[in-house]
């Protein structure tokens, strides 16, 4: 008998048994599978993560959790990062040892983060415009590719804030934001997010506002107190900047003394990074200067810990599972004996039989591998981009 | 039909010149042959940026009609100056509109920051109209600032670092112009501080309260009402001016630009002559900002003269 018998025999096998055989081939993809993806998975999060971190040199935020403030810092996430004033970004970037980019993550815009920044943040971050151009005026925003695949949003539409507490009858009206820009597709969480200038983050949040003018409303008038006029609630605010209003919009006290939840610092050159650092060392700070990239690493050092154990353990299962899949192959050589018998009175011999069933097994493996290798490229090309979404 | 040919390329040569003319003379358009582009926010600083950087850079200063203190960007051109490589601004709450729009800090720079625990603030300012441009209000610092010759000098000087900083390469050109520029400040300076020095502590009245810092660095008592050149004053702004005048006895209205002659005739009608002393805060029909200066020291020399007498 040649090879092509017992190999025609063993297709056919499996073919008669596929929903067996496909438990079996799932069982050893499993088994396979798993401790890989587990190390691409956490490779690629570390790499998504790291690109980032390593991009920002050092991240200026309240003393706390200084992963929070990267996260918060780098990529936008909702958490209630202890705010800071401008003024602490200003007097870090004071002396001409770096200059500083603030970042005030904090509202929401249907469901995607409004960033307040400045123009400044485009440039350092090499984002390029598919549509229109950088936001220019109060009011303005520019939203990430998949803000504005997600919104069907493009340059002259408008964009309405989320505000805070639904129920909440003094808080500060939404904001109808124009879109001016529509970012290039980056792969960072500037796809998913809005960016605006900090003084409109300033408007949404009501330190800024803009309203019918007070000189004209006697009828609305609590108190005057020389030049000062109390108004009541009747006096309309603007919800919307445009240009007929954008002149009576004005900020109350000093913009310096405003809230940012973290800044982004430029050191000039490696050796004013680590003067700035320095300044920032002391329990008695209310402020932390961070590397993320060390907090990056720090956090992927534990991960990575994690990692091994999990794999260890997942090995042993895997092993357990190959051990009960060979236990299966032997119980059905019991059950196949008169098959076996039958094959042997037509003639073949026991090396072909046992041919035969090493054909299968090796063909269970095949399959496996191959279903393994087509899972991991696939969750190759989605990691990423599940990754934008999660982090 | 050969003696066509040369009469054709001249004729399309003029064209193409002309052409490159046009395109070069337009506000957002200019062609800027790879030079960094300085934006400037109004005329004094557009002159020490073109003084100072001479052909190293590009400098822009946007055509406005009317007081670029109470000019508004439009979007465009707040996209063209974030395009630009330096952003100079006058600072004294000279910009109002800085605080909606979008300018990169990066890139911009405050020429009046070494000398910000000096400014002067307005209180009580009056909202008020003139002309096309709608109401404003001088609330906030006096923002002046050039006309203390000396807060001008410093302002060079910030321009002049500014572009060094962004021009690295070209330091020595930029130095060695900004040198020339501030010895015409320092110039300017002397020159005015004899011819005030001459008016002495005879009371002024100005016909817009512009003239803060120059009141101050060159010692003169100048009292301000909110005429306007081009605008006749009415009988209730001349009885508001006699209301000061009671305590304050000028001789001489000062004015940001030509008078109408109906408002010189209604002011020598009660004693009052008038001076021209203009900020050039927009870029002059005639002259650049030192001719305007030059000028302005010769006309103030006519009131010294009537003083000394």
């Amino acid at each position: 008998m040649t090879i092509a018998g017992p190999v025609y025999l063993g297709c056919r096998y499996l073919w008669q048994h596929r929903w067996r055989s496909a438990l079996v081939t799932l069982v050893v993809t499993l088994g396979l599978l798993l401790p890989a993806a587990i190390w691409l998975v956490v490779d690629l999060a570390e790499a998504h993560l790291r690109e980032r971190a390593d991009s920002t040199p050092l991240l200026l935020g309240a003393k706390g959790s200084s992963l929070e403030l990267v996260f918060n810092g780098l990529y936008f996430s909702e958490n209630d990062q202890p705010r800071i004033k401008l003024q602490d970004a200003n007097d870090a970037a004071a002396d001409g040892l770096g200059r500083s980019i603030p970042i005030y993550a904090r509202y929401q815009a249907q469901g995607y983060t409004v960033v307040g920044t400045t123009v400044d943040y485009i440039d350092f971050r090499g984002l390029q415009f598919k549509k229109g151009q950088a936001f220019t005026q109060l009011g303005d925003c520019v939203v990430g590719s998949d803000v504005a695949q997600d919104l069907n949003l493009s340059p002259g539409d408008a964009l309405v804030t989320t505000p805070e507490r639904v129920f909440d009858l003094t808080g500060v009206f939404p904001l109808k934001m124009r879109v001016v820009g529509v970012l290039a597709p980056t792969g960072t969480p500037d796809d998913r997010a809005v960016l605006a200038d900090l003084k409109t983050t300033w408007v949404i949040e009501g330190l800024a506002h803009g309203h019918q003018d007070a000189t004209q409303l006697d009828d609305a008038v609590l108190e005057q107190r020389g030049e000062n006029r109390a108004l009541n609630a009747s006096v309309v605010e603007y919800t919307e900047i445009t240009d007929d209003n954008i002149a009576s919009f004005h900020f109350h006290g000093d913009m310096k003394d405003y809230p940012i939840t973290a800044a982004i610092l430029i050191p000039r050159d490696p050796k004013s990074g680590v003067i700035l650092l320095g300044r920032y060392v002391g329990e008695d700070r209310p402020l932390q200067l961070i590397r993320p990239a060390e907090q990056i690493s720090n956090l992927f050092d534990t991960v990575f810990r994690i990692r091994a154990l999990v794999t260890v353990l997942l090995v042993v299962v895997a092993l357990s599972s190959f051990l009960i899949v060979g236990l299966v192959l032997l119980l059905s050589k019991r059950l196949r004996s008169a098959e076996f018998m039958s094959l042997r009175l037509i003639g073949a011999s026991p090396g072909v039989i046992r041919f035969l069933v090493l054909f299968e097994a090796i063909a269970i493996l095949c399959i496996s591998v191959l279903l393994t290798c087509g899972l991991l490229v696939a969750l190759w090309f989605a990691t990423p981009w599940v990754l934008t979404w999660v982090v | 039909m050969r003696t066509y040919f040369p009469n054709l390329t001249v004729l399309a040569l003029v064209v193409l010149v002309v052409g490159c003319d046009q395109s070069g003379s337009s506000d957002g358009d200019a062609d800027n042959n790879g030079k960094p582009v300085v934006y400037a926010t109004n005329y004094p600083l557009a002159y020490f940026a073109e003084r100072i950087a001479g052909d190293t850079a590009a400098v822009r200063f946007p055509e406005i009609d009317g007081d670029p203190a109470f000019w508004r960007p439009s979007d465009a051109q707040v996209a063209d100056m974030q395009g630009a490589d330096l952003i100079l601004t006058n600072g004294a709450t000279y910009e109002k509109w800085a605080k909606t729009v979008s300018l990169p800090p990066k890139k911009t720079v405050d020429t009046s920051v070494s000398f910000a625990s000096a400014l002067i603030e307005i209180k009580d300012a009056t909202t008020h109209s003139h002309g096309s441009e709608g109401e404003h209000s001088h609330a906030g610092t006096a923002f002046t600032t050039w006309m203390d010759f000396d807060q001008a000098r410093q302002q060079a000087i910030a321009v002049r670092d500014a572009l060094v900083k962004a021009m690295p390469d070209d330091k020595e050109t930029l130095n060695a112009n900004a040198d020339a520029l501030l010895a015409d400040l320092a110039k300017l300076h002397e020159d005015m501080r004899s011819v005030t020095t001459a008016i002495g502590d005879r009371p002024l009245v100005a016909s817009h309260p512009v003239y803060q810092y120059f009141a101050r660095q060159y010692k003169l008592k100048i009292e301000s009402v909110l005429w306007e050149p081009e605008t006749v004053p009415t009988e209730a702004d001349v009885a508001d001016l006699k209301r000061i005048l009671k305590d304050h006895p000028a001789a001489w209205m000062i004015w940001e630009g030509e008078p109408a002659s109906e408002s010189v005739g209604l002011l020598k009608g009660i004693g009052v002559e008038s001076v021209i002393v203009d900020p050039a805060g927009n870029r002059p029909d005639q002259g650049d900002w030192l001719s305007v200066m030059k000028r302005n020291i010769d006309n103030l020399r006519a009131v010294a003269g009537r003083s000394s007498n």
